[in-house]
């Protein structure tokens, strides 16, 4: 046991020398203390609020009655439940892929040279990973918690057992990530392990078709298996569900089991892992060295990876010059994109996305679902297109030397930069919004104004992270300056288009009003932002990573 | 061929480049050297454009250096090499000749991707290129559009020992052809056998800026001296 003592005091070690540089530097609590206002700010308001409607009445709801009645409450319980079995078997799929680490490249390049048991610093760090996992539990329930101070009783029992509930689900699932791999390096099992993740992937697709099908409107039906008490039972995402439930039949027995549960399974895992993976640092050395890597990225000390999700890396290509300066641009583009997806242009996230709307416009046709998911669902694409814009900033050619170097106008770079991005969201728009409003039997109006959103969200989102990015000097006055520029763009903006769509909306009750004023109101903020863009272009700054 | 004139780059408070100016002519091979932190790549980067400069003048081959006459003439071999992760060497080179219209340029990136031992690799992509793969990459990028003038930041960093002998035969080579160089690098007995001049840069200001010879007899006087003996002498601290 001398290699736990060695490394808790490593940690405590690395935890003086963290809080001396809070002491050395306060100012870093300023973000910190801004969320806790925050959350702080959105309790009392939604409690006082709270106080003004009585009592909790979603609380106080029998919660076996719900479920025969209540088709909402039945469905959100469904929907998070939904999206937990995602995590689990998507992360259970992952782990025949790629080990998880729980190390660091130090470790690596310190701790497993030197003369220590690997069991034991295998032991220490899956320990040592509840820390995270509770860290994370702990702000992500703060903040849901914080919206829904006037619909549940926030008393320190509830905030405990929701915090558990979801720490104690992600912190299982790496130990066990640990063990499918460890079981594949040492027996070569992986392929019936693959096939079992996939075969709980379609048997719990099948629990959600079933009763949607077999019930009077699918969506009545579809979360109605998953969502009934005895769906408690299944492993981690149900007792994660127990131990939450708490909150509505406030009986600490029935939690506490769901968490013996969870400290059975772990005691289990953790022998196994220890049986089974022997001298493992090999096994982790890629997780390791990509965690770190990612670490890097995301604290802005390494490049992004304009890589990464290619889908198709390996293909081989022979494409023709598209022709000289600015157009070399677009080529990078085209052979990039060959290598990202099956198609440069249209290729198999693209369809994806396509073929889910048209799933909705379907299942709307067939008064499956109600066409206002397809509403949402358009919506929610053009707020993706909008991210992306503002992620294009951060890769791609604006990133490397030859943007600049190479002899070409501004203009005819900046056309050449983006002119693939637009072929390929004008194709994507299209694939999707035509069958879509044709299946579903909606305006036709729905057509243009999406295709002319899309790039106007597109084209906003990019310039409003280029502009202030260029535009700016590297000092203080960026700090300072970049967030009121974008706020104003937002306030004098984005917003007011906004608020104008939803009053549109609710005088005509016609969403596609609402997205033709959307449409009209961001093809403005955009080519004004446009114009803009390609004005400071030319104080374009190569800085390195 | 390149002139500077007042150049600044300032950071904050701090200038990073101080207010230097120095010509190079047409055929002429100039040496950069400085200790870490003298502003050799911030220098670089100004005159390439990659920086904004604070203030001063630079012109290439008569036009301002941010135009797209000046970008025809040079070619820029940075510190860091930085290439796309999901194109092949290959296509590097293709996409080079593409954005300088490189007629004829297959034979010229097979010769050069055999110079610098990259024909195994030209269908391997950038991400997966170790750091002086990558270097060589960037050079190979920088030499195929034959450009009249060549800016070499610390070249040498991350090659392997041949790759290094071959850079110094391309020095040699495209000073033989009359190409303008202008190359800091560390490695300063390899600038020594080829800079017609050397400048040496400290703290952004250039502390001596003449033919070796001349530098010598100017600050130390000494028979034997080297051109190492001499950077050291110049830039010690006070």
């Amino acid at each position: 046991m001398n290699e736990i003592r060695l490394l808790f005091r490593k940690d405590i070690f690395i935890l003086i020398n963290n809080i001396k540089l809070i002491l050395r530097n306060p100012l870093r609590l300023i973000p910190y203390g801004a969320f806790v206002a925050y959350f702080f700010f959105i309790y009392s308001q939604r409690m006082s609020s709270g106080g003004d409607s009585g009592s909790s009445d979603l609380q106080n709801m029998d919660s076996s009655a719900l479920e025969q009645v209540d088709f909402g409450t039945q469905n959100i319980v469904g929907g998070l439940t939904l999206a937990a079995l995602g995590i689990l078997i998507f992360q259970l799929y992952s782990s025949t892929k790629k080990n998880v680490s729980f190390f660091k490249m130090a470790d690596v390049n310190l701790l497993f040279t030197a003369p220590v048991k690997p069991a034991n610093i295998l032991i220490y760090y899956m320990a040592r990973s509840i820390l995270p996992a509770l860290g994370g539990s702990i702000l992500f329930i703060a903040y849901t918690a914080s919206q829904m101070a006037n619909s549940f009783d926030l008393t320190v029992g509830n905030m405990a057992f929701l915090i558990l509930a979801m720490a104690l689900f992600f912190f299982m699932i790496s130990p066990i990530r640990f063990l499918v791999y460890t079981l594949h390096t040492k027996y070569g099992v992986i392929e019936y392990i693959r096939t079992g993740v996939v075969v709980l992937g379609i048997s719990m697709g099948a629990m959600i078709l079933i009763p949607g099908l077999m019930a009077e409107k699918f969506w009545q039906g579809m979360f109605s298996w998953i969502a009934s008490p005895w769906f408690d039972f299944f492993p981690l995402v149900g007792w994660s569900r127990g131990i939450a439930s708490y909150l509505f039949h406030q009986n600490l027995i029935l939690s506490f089991s769901f968490i013996a549960l969870y400290a059975l399974a772990y005691f289990i895992v953790v022998k196994l892992v220890i049986q089974f993976a022997g001298y493992y640092y090999e096994d982790v050395l890629e997780a390791t060295n990509t965690n770190e890597e990612k670490l890097e990225k995301a604290k802005g000390k390494k490049e992004v990876d304009e890589g990464t999700y290619s889908i198709n890396s390996k293909k081989q290509l022979a494409l023709p010059d598209f022709g000289v300066g600015a157009k070399a641009f677009y080529w990078r583009n085209y052979v990039h994109s060959s290598r990202q997806d099956f198609h440069p242009l249209f290729g198999i996230y693209s369809l994806s996305m396509a073929g889910l709307g048209i799933l909705f416009a379907g299942l709307s046709h067939f008064d499956w679902f109600s066409h206002k998911i397809l509403n949402v669902y358009l919506i929610v694409i053009l707020g993706i297109y909008f991210m992306a814009g503002i992620g294009r900033t951060s890769i791609g050619d604006l990133k490397k030397p030859f943007f600049i170097l190479i002899p070409a106008s501004w203009t005819s770079k900046f056309w050449n930069m983006i002119k693939l991005d637009i072929i390929q969201m004008a194709l994507f728009a299209s694939a999707l919004v035509v069958p879509s409003v044709l299946i579903a039997g909606l305006s036709v109006g729905l057509i243009p104004s999406f295709l002319i959103s899309i790039l106007a969200f597109y084209l906003t989102g990019f310039a409003i992270n280029f502009i202030p990015q260029v535009a700016l000097e590297e000092t203080w006055d960026k700090k300072l300056i970049k967030p009121v520029m974008i706020g104003g763009i937002f306030i004098f903006g984005v917003i007011p288009t906004l608020i104008l769509s939803i009053i549109v909306f609710a005088v005509t009750e016609q969403f596609v009003w609402a997205l033709v004023t959307m449409s009209i109101g961001m093809s403005m903020i955009a080519g004004i932002l446009l114009h803009v863009s390609l004005d400071v272009l030319k104080r374009l700054e190569f800085r390195e990573m | 061929m390149l002139v500077v004139n007042n150049l600044i780059k300032r950071y904050g408070k701090q200038n990073a480049v101080d207010d230097i100016s120095f010509d190079l002519q047409g055929g002429e091979v100039v040496g950069l050297l400085g200790p870490n932190g003298a502003g050799k790549s911030t220098t670089f980067k100004c005159i390439v454009g990659l920086l904004r400069k604070t203030s001063g003048e630079i012109t290439i081959g008569g036009f301002d250096h941010l135009s797209v006459e000046a970008k025809r003439f040079f070619s820029y071999i940075p510190e860091t090499p930085y290439v796309y992760d999901l194109l092949t060497v290959q296509e590097h080179l293709q996409f080079i000749a593409q954005a300088y219209g490189v007629k004829e340029w297959k034979t010229k990136a097979n010769e050069l991707m055999e110079m610098f031992e990259l024909d195994d690799k030209r269908d391997k992509l950038g991400r997966d290129l170790s750091k002086g793969m990558r270097q060589k990459v960037s050079i190979c990028c920088a030499l195929l559009p034959d450009p009249q003038l060549l800016f070499f930041d610390e070249p040498m960093i991350g090659l392997d020992p041949k790759a290094i002998k071959n850079t110094k035969k391309i020095f040699k080579e495209l000073k033989e052809a009359g190409k303008t160089i202008l190359v800091s690098t560390h490695m300063i007995d390899s600038v020594e056998a080829i800079a017609d001049r050397i400048m040496i840069l400290k703290e952004g200001r250039i502390l001596g800026n003449d033919t070796f010879a001349n530098l010598k007899q100017q600050f130390v006087q000494e028979e034997g001296t080297t051109l190492e003996d001499l950077f050291l002498e110049l830039t010690k601290d006070e």
